[in-house]
């Protein structure tokens, strides 16, 4: 178990940065996820915690050692690879002992470490298969059995799960957090999927074109987004903006509409342009607000997610952008081309500057 | 009814068209088998005769019993064996390494020695090895192959290393091997198949190899297709044995060419090498 | 600010000061065959450079003559004409292969009972052993014992003089090169056929296309790579082609069928004219190497236009 402590970390190929200045400090048996679009930065960063990418400037630390010239293979640490990296031509027993007996370790000590990983990973039966025999599912086992199995400082996952289909991988989601659970171990993980961050971690980084938007604890994040990237990024469906500007106690969208800040209003802003936030459950029937068209209605059982279409905008392509998104838990007899007005509750609001994107 | 007629009489023109297409290859091997199998005056009848009333195996039993051929059996086996083996052991690890690197400029000059004609290699290494007193041995022989057998064998292996995910040796790396341990349990296990490639075709081609025998080799380090060049030419022999010898040096490789077809087209196509 | 951008600057800069790297180095691995290649094939090479301009025949002192062995090559007849024998022979043996082996691996690109086996007795040619192969077709060539002779005689032809006669001894060469490669063709074409899309073709299917039509506006332009790859290679060995050559005619009757190849080693190993025969192996890599240069230049322009079917 360990810290890990990333400071001012940057990382460039040739002339063009990748990594621009990112620092995380990372607790002992924290669960850390790294959560960004595709492109921004993730798996650069995790294969510089690794030792796989050289560190262009800056310093990664495990337990206050600076690790930067330290080769993997001194670095005490496990990853799970997105493809598995399954040794093809070694048994599942040979795969999980293969850092093991690198390692010289006695013969006693392997077989007692595997079994015990197979044992909390539910592998015993296929410890002699090769990875070809086994399926999606259990070859992501055994990549983390190998991990396990390693005891090592830190566990790095790189979008473990993104070869699963979908139900698999909410199974595997749980597990994995389980496992973290049981074994305490110091842990950073990369994906793509924001609900997997939002489920899985107890601390998220945002990031974005190889900068951090924001770190905090998922509800953090969703309650208090610092800039509209994280607001958007985060929370499924993603939260709906409307352009407009501060005025008295209120805010007014480009179409006159009013809506409510609750007396939020930031000092000496009167008539300032502004971005409104709110996310799509939030919305509410309200007297005064926005009024807009129901284009789609679609009930999933549970909840019920419409697209709205402000009045005062056409069904153009640029219009599309405006259309907002209202989901609600109760069921609804609305249909499509009925007029509503809607608000949220206005704690529940956000406001963004438009230019920098930093929350108001 | 029309329509599955037509697809039987699709596959039949289709078999017939694939039967044509093999006959040169098939009908020109048999007529070896046919003239290494008749005695003089049956391969000087005209019209000529495919199958004789008597075998003449003695054809076969004379090439055999004369111990030379025996000798020079042995000699294309050593020179073949030692070129191949040394090749691997040298050019596995570099075809590993140039991947790795992806020194991919590093493979012209693989390509150019390639296109390099065989005879002006023979020049300056024929001065050299008389320099070096190595004529009468198989040293030089050996040593030529190489020229043969090192770039067939890097080339198939840096296509083959760069095919194998990068991915596992970082897995390896993560575990704690280091460069060799990741090079000797994990790339070249897995490369095997490429290695089986690389080791028939070097094998092949240096078996093949005529033009820097009939240079470097002596009376006694003559491999086999320059002994039987010789027999063409110095002793004068009949059609018989003569056909027998030539069917006797080609045949291991006929046999693995049929046997091991799959490896030598995968090598072949993903290289498209030749030796000498 | 401006702290923390000077703080960062140092991290970089001691990082980057640093020599020792994560990564292993994979030199040590090439090493070794580095050592070879240089010993075997760059020496060689330099060494036929630094000899052509020496007059060095074995047995005989050496001295530098500078180009003087190059200006005796221009007026070599003898070497005009291996060149000019050289060059019909490489453009047969490039074009009957090509044109058979291209038939060839469309009539394996279907679903074949036994289609390894096949597979495998088409390309023994290639892969046979060239002087044993060489010995049989000298008996086939025979004009009186020969069995080809004898089939001609068959359907009223003949009989030919075949290699024992200047005038068809280049063609009945290029008879045994083209026998002997016509399966690499098909085997590159092979692959290239596999690697096509199947839409088009049902597509064309739909369409109303023909076979032929299919084959020439489909098929055609998207082998053309592949084509591309079997015209350098099929180049460069025809060239290089000394084995069945030397075996068969040693490039007789007289020179009818001496290429360079054999030319060069007449020069080198029968007469020992050592610097000469360098100057030779010179202009002919030379020669081998800019037809490459053209081939591959011809090849990568087929690869732009190969979609549009010209
Ligand atoms: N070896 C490399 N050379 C140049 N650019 C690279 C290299 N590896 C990654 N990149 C670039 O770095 C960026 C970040 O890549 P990556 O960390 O893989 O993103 P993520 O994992 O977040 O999807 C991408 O734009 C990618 O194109
Ligand atoms: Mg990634």
């Amino acid at each position: 178990m360990a810290s890990v402590s990333i400071r001012n970390v940057r990382k460039s190929y040739g002339p063009v940065e990748i990594i621009k200045g990112v620092s995380i400090d990372i607790q002992d048996g924290e669960f850390v996820i790294l959560v960004g679009p595709s492109g921004c930065g993730k798996s650069t960063l995790l294969r510089m915690i690794a030792g796989l990418e050289e560190i262009s400037g800056g310093t990664v630390a495990i337990d206050d050692r600076v690790v930067n010239d330290m080769p993997p293979k001194d670095r005490d640490i496990a990853m799970v690879f997105q493809n598995y990296a399954l040794y093809p031509h070694m048994t599942i027993a040979d795969n999980m002992s293969f850092a093991l007996r690198l390692k010289n370790t006695a013969k006693s000590e392997i077989t007692a470490k595997v079994e015990r990983a197979a044992g909390i990973l539910g592998l015993g039966p296929l410890l002699d298969r090769f990875p070809r025999q086994l399926s999606g599912g259990q070859r992501q086992r055994v990549a983390m059995g190998r991990a396990i199995v390693r005891d090592p400082k830190v566990f790095l996952f790189d979008e473990p799960l993104s070869n699963l289909d979908a139900k698999l991988r909410v199974q595997m989601r749980t597990e994995i957090k389980e496992m973290h659970q049981r074994l305490k171990t110091t842990t950073v993980y990369v994906t793509h999927d924001q609900i997997e961050a939002m489920t899985m971690a107890d601390k998220i980084v945002v990031m974005h074109d190889g900068i951090i938007e924001q770190i905090g604890a998922p509800l953090d994040l969703y309650d208090h987004p610092a800039n509209m990237f994280v607001a958007g990024f985060i929370g499924s469906p993603a939260m709906n903006f409307i352009p407009g500007s501060i005025g008295g106690d209120g805010f007014t969208t480009e179409d006159g509409s009013r809506l409510p800040l609750g007396g939020r209003v930031p000092a000496a802003s009167d008539g300032r342009p502004a971005v409104y936030g709110v996310r799509p459950e939030h919305f509410r029937l309200a007297d005064e607000g926005l009024a807009a068209e129901v284009v789609v209605v679609e009930p999933t059982g549970s909840e019920t997610q419409m697209v709205l279409r402000p009045l005062g905008t056409k069904a153009g392509r640029e219009d599309r952008k405006r259309e907002l998104t209202w989901v609600l838990r109760e069921r609804t007899g609305a249909r499509p081309g009925e007029v509503v007005r809607i608000a949220p509750d206005p704690a529940l609001a956000h406001l963004f500057n438009p230019d920098t994107g930093l929350r108001l | 009814m029309s329509r599955p007629l037509r697809k039987l009489l699709d596959k039949a023109g289709m078999a017939v068209c694939v039967l044509l297409l093999v006959s040169p290859a098939l009908l020109f091997f048999l007529w070896m088998l046919s003239l290494s199998l008749k005695f003089e005056i049956d391969n000087g009848a005209y019209p000529p005769i495919l199958i004789p009333e008597r075998f003449a195996w003695k054809n076969y039993t004379t090439i055999l019993e004369g111990n030379s051929f025996l000798l020079y059996f042995w000699n294309s086996l050593i020179v073949t064996g030692a070129a191949t083996l040394f090749a691997l052991l040298v050019g596995v690890p570099a075809g590993y390494g140039i991947a790795r690197m992806r020194a991919h400029k590093s493979a012209v000059v693989i390509m150019i020695a390639r296109m390099t004609p065989g005879l002006s290699f023979l020049i300056p290494l024929f001065l050299l090895f008389q320099w070096l007193g190595l004529l009468g041995t198989l040293w030089p022989q050996i040593i030529i192959h190489l020229v043969v057998t090192v770039p067939i064998v890097i080339w198939i292996m840096i296509g083959y290393f760069e095919t194998t995910p990068m991915e596992l040796e970082e897995a390896a790396m993560v575990d704690g091997a280091t460069r060799w341990q990741i090079f000797a349990k994990v790339a070249l296990p897995i490369a095997k198949p490429g290695i089986v490639v690389a080791f028939i075709l070097s094998v092949i081609f240096s078996w093949n190899n005529f033009v820097f025998g009939i240079v470097l080799a002596s009376r006694e380090t003559r491999t086999l297709p320059v002994a039987v060049y010789n027999m063409l030419s110095f002793e004068q022999v009949s059609w018989g044995p003569l056909a027998a010898a030539a069917l006797v040096v080609t045949l291991p490789v006929l046999i693995l060419t049929v046997a091991a077809q799959r490896q030598i087209v995968a090598g072949l196509t993903a290289g498209a090498v030749k030796g000498g | 600010m401006s702290i923390l951008t000077s703080s960062d600057r140092v991290a970089g800069a001691a990082s980057v000061g640093r020599t020792k790297r994560l990564r292993p180095s994979y030199w040590p691995f090439v090493v070794p065959a580095l050592v070879v290649v240089v010993g075997v094939i760059v020496f060689p090479w330099v060494f036929t450079l630094w000899m052509s301009a020496m007059e060095w025949r074995i047995g005989e002192e050496q001295r530098f003559v500078g180009l003087q062995n190059y200006v005796r090559l221009a007026t070599d007849v003898r070497f005009l004409e291996a060149m000019g024998h050289t060059l019909v022979y490489t453009a047969l043996s490039v074009v009957a292969p090509l044109v058979l082996g291209t038939a060839a691996a469309l009539a394996f690109n279907t679903k074949l009972p036994a289609r390894g086996l096949l597979r495998g007795i088409f390309v023994m040619p290639m892969m046979a052993t060239p002087v044993a192969i060489a010995l049989v077709w000298t008996m086939m060539f025979h004009p009186q014992l020969g069995v080809l002779n004898y089939l001609l005689s068959l359907v009223g032809i003949g009989p030919l003089q075949w290699v024992y006669h200047p005038s068809t001894v280049i063609l009945s060469l290029v008879l045994v090169e083209t026998w002997q490669w016509t399966p690499l063709v098909m085997l590159i074409v092979l692959g290239g056929l596999a690697s096509l899309p199947t839409e088009p073709y049902e597509s064309a299917q739909i369409d109303g296309a023909t076979a032929w039509q299919r084959f020439r506006y489909l098929t055609l332009p998207m082998i053309k790579p592949f084509l591309m790859v079997a015209v350098i290679i099929r180049s460069i060995d025809a060239l290089k082609s000394f084995d069945i050559l030397y075996t068969i005619t040693q490039g007789g009757p007289g020179t009818a069928s001496e290429t360079i190849n054999l030319y060069l080693y007449s020069v080198a190993f029968t007469y020992y004219d050592i610097g000469y025969g360098s100057a030779i192996a010179v202009v002919f890599f030379v020669l081998i190497i800019l037809l490459s240069l053209v081939l591959l230049h011809l090849r990568q322009r087929s690869a732009w236009n190969s979609g549009d079917g010209k």
